[in-house]
């Protein structure tokens, strides 16, 4: 019998043991890797995870509410570039601006966002309306967007983004760009809106048993329209935030990247069946997996490590996940 | 019958209009570019300048893409090889896994030529390079002035960004310079690579070395467009520019651009008109068999070397420096201007 006072202690510990890791692991590099402890990497660190992070959001939320979204890099690429396109001043872009010039801000924002939003739709309507498969429904967008990235571009690059824009990758508070705050403010953000709204509970619930949510009279398919609107429009606001740090768009840019932001959901311990995550959690694993980039990046490891020990810790998350699972049940 | 009459007389019309036309003359067949990726501006602007150089010489170009998947290209390849065309250009995603597939276009006695990726693990009929390592050759060269001018003497830090390290083009470069440098003990060389040539990727590691290494006087990117995601985390961390040297390479438009505007101190070029010109020289020789003579040959006004490999035939080019001097010279791929020039059958 365990005592309530200690059961409250193992289940904080597992409610956010991803946060335990990361805070064992930044420890161990700052006391083995030259240059790693100081503010300006931990800054870079959380630089570095601005857009994953933001991708981890509009997934986790898919994956939460029971569905696969593998579009989100293609969306956040194509959103980039049509920033990039309408907004840079060289290569393919466009050179759009205004008076005062700060009014490149909040349109191209709107513009990626709705870009995003586009593609959600599109994806939302062959799942929710047509009844289709959201992981081939999205593998198709994952390859149509990047491939319209291609032809937009014609492969070529998009460069020098206003100044206005740049400033959000110039400027810090806290030492840290505010590309990065961005990204932690949306977190939160959609953390509470999970959390705190209905709209959030119902999501958990849906992922949970839609059946169930939909006897209990949440509209399903509304509910998963919106979330997969949502998804885009946050890949759409990643893609914004990308162009920005880069100073424009070129046609390659974020590969890969979905790979990484699913590791990380995982890693948060959001479960891949639906129903359970915290979007904390899944802050923690997008730093985790940073701070371990960044410790490769300053040690002289081969760079083809990276891979190898996140795909190892993708798997640790997922034995965690099974082993917290078996604690919780001997809990109650 | 009278409209039996009108519609041949057409048809006959249209065939003497067309036997009549330069362009029928000049038909020498098919060739078939297959291009790793379009992912990039020197692989799209190969594809342009392949198809213009091969159409001086007569033949027409059709480019197929493999979006950087070796199975795909294996794939484009076998089909390729059904149509039977008169040569096939291949840039090779993967260097080995294209070599059966080689083997099997030359039983069928259909010529491959190699762009730009140097297989020589089997023969083929021709390859068109930069000197990848002479790249680097070029870029250390440059580098050694950079600092001599900064620091009074050959010494520093040099941030050294590699492209995918997966990648041969960037490891010879890397080779090449590092070499060069050998001879410079007072140089620190930090190397790291930028995964999947991804650009922000390649900003991560600019961003964090500033820091580890604050006294980094140069860096060295191999490719402009990660020059373009380092300016940006130079920016971000309040350099100006010049104040960390930039070199990089490959001659992409945007590197051109930073040089304009003083991020960038030299590109060196990867000379992408030189290299698709010479198999447009050459291609009449490759698809009669003929002999091709080593030697030296004016390929665009470069001095291209063809020496006869294990592999075959080989035709190095040489990369040149663009700097703030000389930037704004169309013979330079990364102005976009594809040279007027026509290119003729080598003798």
């Amino acid at each position: 019998m365990v005592s309530p006072r200690r059961r409250a202690v193992i289940e904080f510990v597992l409610d956010h043991l991803v946060w335990f890791i990361l805070f064992a692991v930044v420890t161990l590099f700052s006391l083995t890797v030259p240059s790693y402890f100081q503010i300006g990497i931990f800054a870079n660190i959380v630089e570095q995870s601005t857009f994953v992070a933001t991708l981890a959001i509009g997934l986790s939320l898919l994956i939460i509410a029971g569905y696969m979204d593998l579009s989100v890099e293609s969306v956040m690429a194509l959103a980039a570039m049509v920033t990039g396109i309408l907004f840079a001043k060289s290569g393919v872009g466009l050179g759009i601006s205004f008076s005062p010039e700060w009014l490149v801000v909040p349109i191209s924002l709107a513009i990626a966002l709705a870009v995003g939003a586009v593609v959600g739709a599109t994806n939302a309507y062959f799942v929710v309306r047509l009844k289709m498969n959201a992981f081939i429904v999205t593998l198709a967008a994952y390859i149509w967007g990047r491939g319209l990235v291609v032809a937009l571009s014609s492969g070529r690059s998009a460069q020098e983004l206003p100044a206005a824009m740049r400033v959000f990758a110039i400027e810090r508070f806290l030492s840290i760009p505010l590309i990065a705050w961005v990204a932690i403010v949306a977190t939160l953000v959609f953390a509470f809106i999970l959390n705190k709204t209905p709209f959030g509970r119902h999501l958990l619930l849906v992922g949970g048993n839609p059946v169930a949510a939909y006897r209990a009279g949440i509209r399903v398919d509304r509910l998963t329209a919106t979330t997969f609107i949502l998804a885009g429009a946050i890949a759409g606001l990643a893609g914004w935030l990308l162009a920005i740090r880069t100073s424009g768009a070129t046609a390659n840019l974020g590969i890969g990247m979905l790979f990484q932001t699913f590791a990380a959901v995982v890693i948060g311990g959001v479960s891949l069946k639906g129903g359970v995550g915290s979007l904390t959690g899944v802050y923690a694993g997008v730093l985790l997996l940073a701070s371990i980039q960044t410790a490769i990046n300053l040690m002289g490891m081969p760079a083809h490590f990276t891979q190898l020990i996140q795909g190892g810790m993708v798997l640790v998350a997922v034995l965690l996940d099974t082993v917290k699972l078996s604690i919780r049940k001997k809990l109650a | 019958m009278k409209r039996l009459m009108v519609s041949l007389a057409g048809a006959a019309a249209l065939a003497a209009a067309t036997f009549l036309t330069p362009a029928y003359a000049a038909d020498k067949g098919t060739i078939y570019y297959l291009v790793p990726t379009l992912l990039d501006e020197f692989q799209t602007g190969s594809v342009t300048a392949i198809e213009k150089f091969m159409g001086d010489v007569g033949y027409k170009t059709v480019t197929l893409n493999a979006d950087n998947k070796t199975d795909v290209q294996q794939g484009q390849m076998n089909d390729v090889i059904a149509l039977k065309p008169s040569a096939i250009v291949l840039a090779a995603v993967d260097f080995n896994a294209l070599k059966p597939q080689i083997e099997a276009a030359r039983a069928a006695g259909i010529p491959v030529m190699e762009f730009d990726r140097q297989i020589t693990s089997t023969p083929s009929d021709l390859t068109s390079v930069a000197g990848t390592v002479e790249i680097g050759h070029v870029a250390a060269t440059e580098i050694e002035r950079l600092l001599k001018e900064k620091n009074g003497a050959v010494k520093g830090k040099v941030l050294q960004v590699l492209g995918d390290p997966g990648d041969p083009y960037t490891l010879d470069i890397q080779k090449g310079f590092e070499e060069k440098m050998k001879a410079f003990p007072d140089v620190t060389i930090v190397s790291k690579p930028a995964m999947q040539w991804e650009a922000s990727n390649a900003g991560s590691i600019v961003s964090d070395q500033l820091l580890a290494n604050p006294d980094i006087d140069l860096i060295f990117v191999h490719a402009a467009h990660l020059a373009v995601a380092a300016t940006a985390s130079l920016e971000a961390a309040g350099k100006k520019p010049g104040e960390v040297l930039l070199v990089s390479s490959n001659g992409a438009p945007v590197g051109l651009d930073l040089i304009r505007k003083g991020w960038e101190q030299v590109e060196v070029e990867q000379p992408l008109f030189a290299q698709a010109a010479a198999l447009a020289m050459f291609a009449d020789k490759v698809v009669n068999k003929q002999e091709i003579k080593p030697g030296t040959y004016d390929v665009l006004g470069l001095e291209g070397t063809v020496t006869i490999e294990s592999w075959g035939p080989n035709i190095k080019l040489p990369g040149a420096a663009i700097t703030k001097a000389n930037v704004d010279d169309p013979k330079f791929w990364g102005n976009m201007k594809t040279p007027d020039t026509k290119v003729a059958p080598a003798p």
